[in-house]
C-alpha cells in the first residue's frame, strides 16, 4: 500500500517479494483457531498494542465469570474470516501525496488507496478496501516504513468492516476491527495482516466477535498464501456465479 | 461534502421506513440496505454486549486475571440468546455555510475528482426536530472513486458527532454521494462510552442537508433531551430561528461549536 513509484521502494519490493515466509511472525502473537472454548477467551482478549488509549473507565469483564460458571449460550464466539487483497493497478491506487516534501518517506505523507476484495478461496469478488495509511516513519533498518492505517473492507450487500492499526511494510500486524454495518454490524475483534507480496497481495484473518453466523459464501477453505496467487479469470472477470450479491466496486 | 464545482442537487428523500422486527431476525439472504431494520423492542442485555470491548482499547485489557462482576451473571442467568437493545437517535447536520466547510484538497491533481482527494469538513448539528443545536460534525473524506455512471462518488468517511457536555460518536464508514449508507458506530465517549452499532446516512440536499439514524447498542438510556419526534426529511427542512440562534433553551448544554 506505499509507495511503488520511487526507486528505493522497488528495491524494497525486490526484497520482499520473494520472502513470504519471513512474514510469519516470530513473536508470540498466535491466532486461535477455536471458536467456543472458554480457554480461549484470555487470548480473544489480546489486543494489539499500538493505538493509545482512550478509556478512563473499565468495561465489565464477567464474561470470564461466565465461563467459570461453564454456560455455553453466551461464549464468546469468535469468527474467522479470510480474505485476500489484490491491487490489480486499475484502480489509480495508491496514492502517494509526499506532503512532507522531502526525499524519504517521511511523517506527513499520506497514502490513500483502494485495491480488489476476493474470499478466502480466490473464486468470488467480494468488493474493494478503501482508506488510508498514514506515513509514521522510515524504518530503514527494515527497509519499510510504519503506516497507521484506517480502512474498510466493502463486502458488497452483506455490508462492511472498518479497521484501524498498524501496517508495517516488512512484517505481519494485527490491527483492530472497530465496527461494522450490514452483517457486520457491531463487529468487534481484531484482524491479522499478514502481506504475501508488498504492497499488491495480502492475506487477511478477521477474528470476528459480536455478530451472527457469517454466511457460508464468505467462509470457504482459503488457498495457502504463496506470492503467486491469484483470482480465478472468472472471479477478476465478475462474472455472475464468481461474485457476491451486489459486490463493491 | 464535496467539491464545490457540483451544483446543489436534490436527491429525492428515500421513504424507507424501519418496520419493527423480531430482534433476532437472522440474515438468511443477503441483505440489501433496504432490509436493515432497527432493533426497536428493548431485552435482555446479554453477556456479550455489555462486555463489548472497543478494539482501541490500550494495552492494560492484556490481562491474565479478571474481577469478577456479579450483575452480570444475574443477566446472564435471565437472557437465552444475545437479544440487544438497541436505541435509536435521530439527528441532522446541516452545513450553513459559515465553517468554511468543506475543504476540497484536490491532492491528486487532477481534473476529475481521483484517489488521492481529501476532505476535510465539519458541520453544524441539531436534534432530529430541528429545535436544538447539539454540536458538530468533524473529520474527513477520503476520496476513492468517481461513479461517473452514478452522477456521483464514492467517499471513505472518517469522522465524529459531537454531543456538547453529553459526549462524541466515531464512525467510520462509505459516503456515496448519490445514495444513502450504512456507516459503522466505532466508539464514543460520556454518555456513548462503549456504544457500538450502525448509523444511516440519508442524504436530502447534497452535500448540505443529511439526516442520520443511529441503532446505538452498549450504552445506558439516552437523554429525553436527544430522542425527539424526527422531522420529515425534505429539502426544505432547516433549524428552528432559535437554534440557528443559539438561544439558551435551544441549545443542549454547552453544545459544540
Amino acid at each position: 500500500m506505499a509507495s511503488s513509484s520511487t526507486t528505493s521502494s522497488l528495491k524494497t519490493l525486490s526484497s520482499f517479494s520473494l520472502k513470504a515466509s519471513n512474514f510469519h511472525p516470530t513473536a508470540t502473537i498466535l491466532p486461535f483457531t477455536t471458536s467456543y472454548s472458554s480457554s480461549s477467551l484470555s487470548k480473544t482478549l489480546k489486543l494489539n498494542i499500538t493505538t493509545s488509549p482512550h478509556y478512563s473507565s473499565v468495561p465489565k469483564r464477567s464474561f470470564t465469570l461466565r465461563s467459570q460458571a461453564q454456560s455455553s449460550s453466551d461464549s464468546v464466539k469468535v469468527q474467522e474470516l479470510s480474505v485476500y487483497e489484490i491491487n490489480e493497478r486499475d484502480r489509480g491506487s495508491p496514492a502517494y501525496l509526499r506532503l512532507s516534501q522531502k526525499s524519504v518517506n517521511s511523517l506527513g505523507d499520506l497514502v490513500p488507496f483502494s485495491n480488489k476484495l476476493y474470499t478466502g478461496c480466490l473464486q468470488k469478488r467480494v468488493g474493494i478496501t478503501a482508506g488510508i495509511c498514514v506515513l509514521i516513519q522510515n524504518k530503514s533498518e527494515k527497509k519499510g516504513d510504519r503506516y497507521e492505517a484506517i480502512y474498510s473492507f466493502y463486502f458488497g450487500d452483506y455490508g462492511h468492516i472498518s479497521v484501524q492499526g498498524s501496517y508495517l511494510t516488512y512484517e505481519d500486524t494485527y490491527l483492530a476491527v472497530t465496527g461494522g454495518s450490514g452483517i457486520f454490524e457491531g463487529a468487534y475483534g481484531q484482524v491479522k495482516l499478514h502481506q504475501i507480496i508488498f504492497p499488491f497481495k495480502l492475506f487477511y484473518t478477521f477474528y470476528l466477535k459480536g455478530i451472527k453466523d457469517l454466511p457460508q459464501e464468505l467462509l470457504s477453505k482459503p488457498v495457502d498464501p504463496s506470492p503467486s496467487v491469484e483470482p480465478t479469470p472468472d472471479a477478476k472477470a465478475c462474472h455472475p456465479h464468481a461474485v457476491i450479491s451486489g459486490f463493491t466496486d | 461534502m464535496a467539491s464545490s464545482s457540483y451544483a446543489l442537487r436534490t436527491i429525492p428523500a428515500s421513504s424507507i421506513r424501519p418496520a419493527n422486527t423480531s430482534s433476532r431476525s437472522i440474515f438468511t439472504a443477503p441483505p440489501t440496505k433496504s432490509s436493515l431494520l432497527p432493533f426497536t423492542s428493548s431485552s435482555n442485555t446479554s453477556i456479550t454486549r455489555s462486555l463489548k470491548l472497543n478494539s482501541t482499547l490500550p494495552h492494560s485489557f492484556y490481562f491474565t486475571s479478571v474481577p469478577k462482576k456479579s450483575f452480570s451473571c444475574k443477566s446472564q442467568a435471565e437472557s437465552s440468546e444475545a437479544a440487544e437493545r438497541v436505541q435509536e437517535l435521530s439527528v441532522y447536520e446541516i452545513n450553513e455555510r459559515d465553517r468554511g466547510s468543506p475543504i476540497y484538497l484536490r491532492l491528486s491533481q487532477k481534473t476529475v475528482n481521483s484517489l488521492g482527494d481529501l476532505v476535510p469538513f465539519t458541520n453544524k448539528l441539531y436534534t432530529g426536530d430541528l429545535q436544538k443545536r447539539i454540536g458538530i460534525t468533524a473529520g474527513i473524506c477520503i476520496l476513492i472513486q468517481n461513479k461517473a455512471e452514478k452522477g456521483g462518488d464514492r467517499y471513505e468517511a472518517i469522522y465524529s458527532f459531537y454531543f456538547g457536555d453529553y459526549g462524541h460518536i466515531a464512525v467510520q464508514g462509505p459516503y456515496l454521494t448519490y445514495e444513502d449508507t450504512y456507516l459503522a458506530v466505532t466508539g464514543g465517549s460520556g454518555i456513548f462510552e462503549g456504544v457500538s452499532g450502525q448509523v444511516k446516512l440519508h442524504q436530502i440536499v447534497y452535500p448540505f442537508k443529511i439526516l442520520y439514524t443511529f441503532y446505538l447498542k452498549g450504552i445506558k438510556d439516552l437523554p429525553k433531551e436527544l430522542i425527539v419526534e424526527t422531522v420529515e426529511p425534505n429539502p426544505s427542512v432547516q433549524a428552528s430561528d432559535a437554534a440557528k440562534n443559539l438561544e439558551p433553551h435551544a441549545t443542549i448544554p454547552s453544545f459544540t461549536d
